[in-house]
């Protein structure tokens, strides 16, 4: 069991970084809009980035410490790191960029020559890597800074640029060498979908800070505050009991399609816009009449983009409601209004964890 | 004779070519990655040498390696109409083009990448002879050629330091003068021609290692 502390701070006329948190073997997930401090706390960690204080440790190795004046220089950190863009060597082949990080040793070229098959890139040890694809660069750069044989490994937005088939073989590839190895990973992105398939605990960041950071699960569903929420965009989510074929919220029930029927309670969530308000003596759509319900109107606001409503439920849970400011005119919307809402099937997200190796 | 004074001009430039190229990439490196104080400043005056008149180069040089100047009363070193004062002569009018060459060079080096590098182990001065350099050597094979060139070529301050003294420090350039002035047509014919063909594929060399726009080199 290894485990990443990490406690940094350093301040800027332009921005302050102070993060904590701690990470045991696993993937922990950065997560934050652009200029939250990700790849600053990142380059924190690797070393390339100064501090004002702090303490970053890996289980018995101290990377910095302000109180004791340590300060190893990133060339001994021995961690490995996947850049955004992925950083290869443009002036080496392939097999030299994963030779790269091995030093003198011997019989580096063979290690590398392993760690290509491993990749199954077992024939482009000679290529350059502008003639490689997308997604066989980001197999290159994750073999180059693997091969040291790092605690440690890092990865700043490794997949945002790749195609969404492309990106999902390469989250399952990433968690599995997390397993083989029995890494730590410390993975950066603002994208959803990438930190459910690949995080088993996030930490959100806001401004150069750690507003909340905990099982990746728990954090979504019980964001700490409406920054953490706002952030992580969920507006309507909420934990359902699995009863049959369908979902029971508090006694309302649920119609949507269950993949997962081995649990007894997934977290699903509903985008405010997907959420129709009814018309009282219209016919009600086909595809409409799965998830109807009674709803109360508590408040009502208006946006740039159109209105927003808060409504009760009749199992007393509120959700949010956005409509563009066209929709539904001769309806009245005031709050303490009674009104029909209606959920599409599709429309109930139910999160999936990705299966953790 | 055209054997001396190629002779001498070879082995200036050579020597000059060696000092432009170390305190040339010096320069490029501490002025990119350190960015000093007064960048501006110092960049101009490397520069400057380009614009002014080789006279007023000399002059300075006069003054600096004369017998009042520091480097006599400093180090007790004599260089004026020396084969030294022209390397030096050449080396200073030869600077200017290899430091704009490696400045543009080293700058375009992605710092991801050497921040990569030190990731995998590289101290500062690996990281250096591992990745910036070798991404920079386009640029840094231009810059020597054309400074190079600009060394073999000098005639106005080295003819102020180190005189045209017959097989001592009388190079190419300041040999064709001579012949000029004594109507020795055919030698000047010859030398011309040399330095005109040396000119031709100094720069045609340029051309053909100047950065691709792919700004990748895979030799």
């Amino acid at each position: 069991m290894s485990r990443l502390l990490v406690q940094a701070r350093r301040h800027d006329a332009r921005f302050e970084l102070n993060v904590d948190f701690s990470v045991d073997n696993g993937t922990l997930v950065l997560f934050g809009a652009s200029g939250a401090g990700k790849t600053s706390t990142l380059h924190a960690i690797a070393g390339l980035l100064a501090l004002d204080g702090g303490r970053i440790q890996v289980d018995d190795t101290v990377y910095y410490d302000a109180s004791q004046g340590v300060n190893l220089p990133a060339s001994q950190r021995r961690l490995g790191y996947v850049f955004q863009n992925y950083a290869l060597f443009p002036h080496l082949t392939v097999l030299q960029n994963i030779a790269f990080g091995l030093g003198s040793q011997r019989d580096r070229l063979e290690h590398a020559r392993q760690w290509l098959t491993r990749m199954r890139m077992k024939d482009f040890g000679e290529r350059y890597p502008h003639e490689l694809s997308g997604g066989q660069q980001q197999r290159v750069a994750l073999a180059r800074a693997l091969a040291p044989r790092p605690r440690l490994l890092l990865l700043d937005e490794p997949f945002a640029a790749l195609d969404r088939v492309l990106r999902e073989r390469l989250q399952a590839e990433l968690r599995q060498l997390q397993h083989d190895l029995s890494l730590i990973v410390i993975y950066v992105t603002h994208s959803l979908d990438d930190a459910f398939a690949v995080g088993d605990h996030m930490a959100v960041l806001h401004e150069g800070h750690v507003l909340q950071q905990g099982p990746l699960d728990d954090v979504f569903q019980h964001p700490a505050n409406e920054t953490v929420a706002e952030i992580l965009g969920i507006r309507n989510l909420f934990r359902a009991s699995v009863v049959g074929s369908q979902l029971d919220w508090l006694g309302l029930p649920l119609h949507t399609e269950i993949t997962d029927r081995d649990k007894d309670e997934v977290s699903l969530y509903i985008q405010p816009s997907e959420v129709k308000i009814m018309y009282p003596d219209a016919p009600v759509a086909e595809g409409l009449r799965d998830n109807l319900f009674d709803a109360e109107i508590i408040t009502r606001q208006r946006h740039a983009a159109g209105w927003s409503m808060r409504v009760r439920l009749s199992n007393d849970q509120n959700i949010e409601i956005h409509h563009a400011t066209t929709a539904y005119n001769e309806l009245d919307l005031t709050p303490g209004q009674s009104i029909r809402v209606a959920m599409k099937r599709e429309a109930l997200q139910i999160l999936r964890r990705g299966d953790s190796a | 004779m055209i054997g001396p004074p190629f002779w001498l001009s070879v082995k200036v430039t050579a020597i000059a070519a060696i000092l432009i190229f170390t305190i040339g990439t010096a320069l490029a490196l501490w002025l990119v990655r350190r960015r000093p104080r007064g960048r501006m400043v110092i960049e101009t005056l490397i520069m400057l040498p380009l614009v002014l008149p080789p006279s007023v180069v000399g002059y300075y040089l006069l003054i600096v390696l004369g017998q009042q100047g520091p480097i006599v009363k400093w180090f007790g070193i004599r260089t004026l109409f020396s084969p030294t004062a022209a390397v030096i002569a050449a080396t200073v009018v030869g600077l200017p083009l290899m430091v704009q060459a490696a400045r543009a060079a080293i700058a375009a080096v992605d710092p991801a990448l050497e921040q990569a590098a030190r990731t995998l182990g590289c101290k500062e001065t690996m990281v250096l002879w591992r990745v910036t350099l070798p991404l920079a050597k386009r640029g840094l094979l231009a810059g020597i050629v054309l400074g190079a060139t600009r060394a073999l070529g000098e005639f106005g301050a080295t003819l102020m330091v180190a005189g045209n003294i017959p097989g001592r420090t009388q190079t190419l350039p300041l040999a064709i003068y001579d012949a000029v002035q004594t109507n020795q047509h055919d030698l000047t014919t010859q030398m011309v021609l040399l330095m005109t063909g040396l000119g031709f594929f100094s720069l045609w060399a340029v051309r053909r290692w100047e950065p691709t726009s792919r700004g990748r080199d895979r030799s």
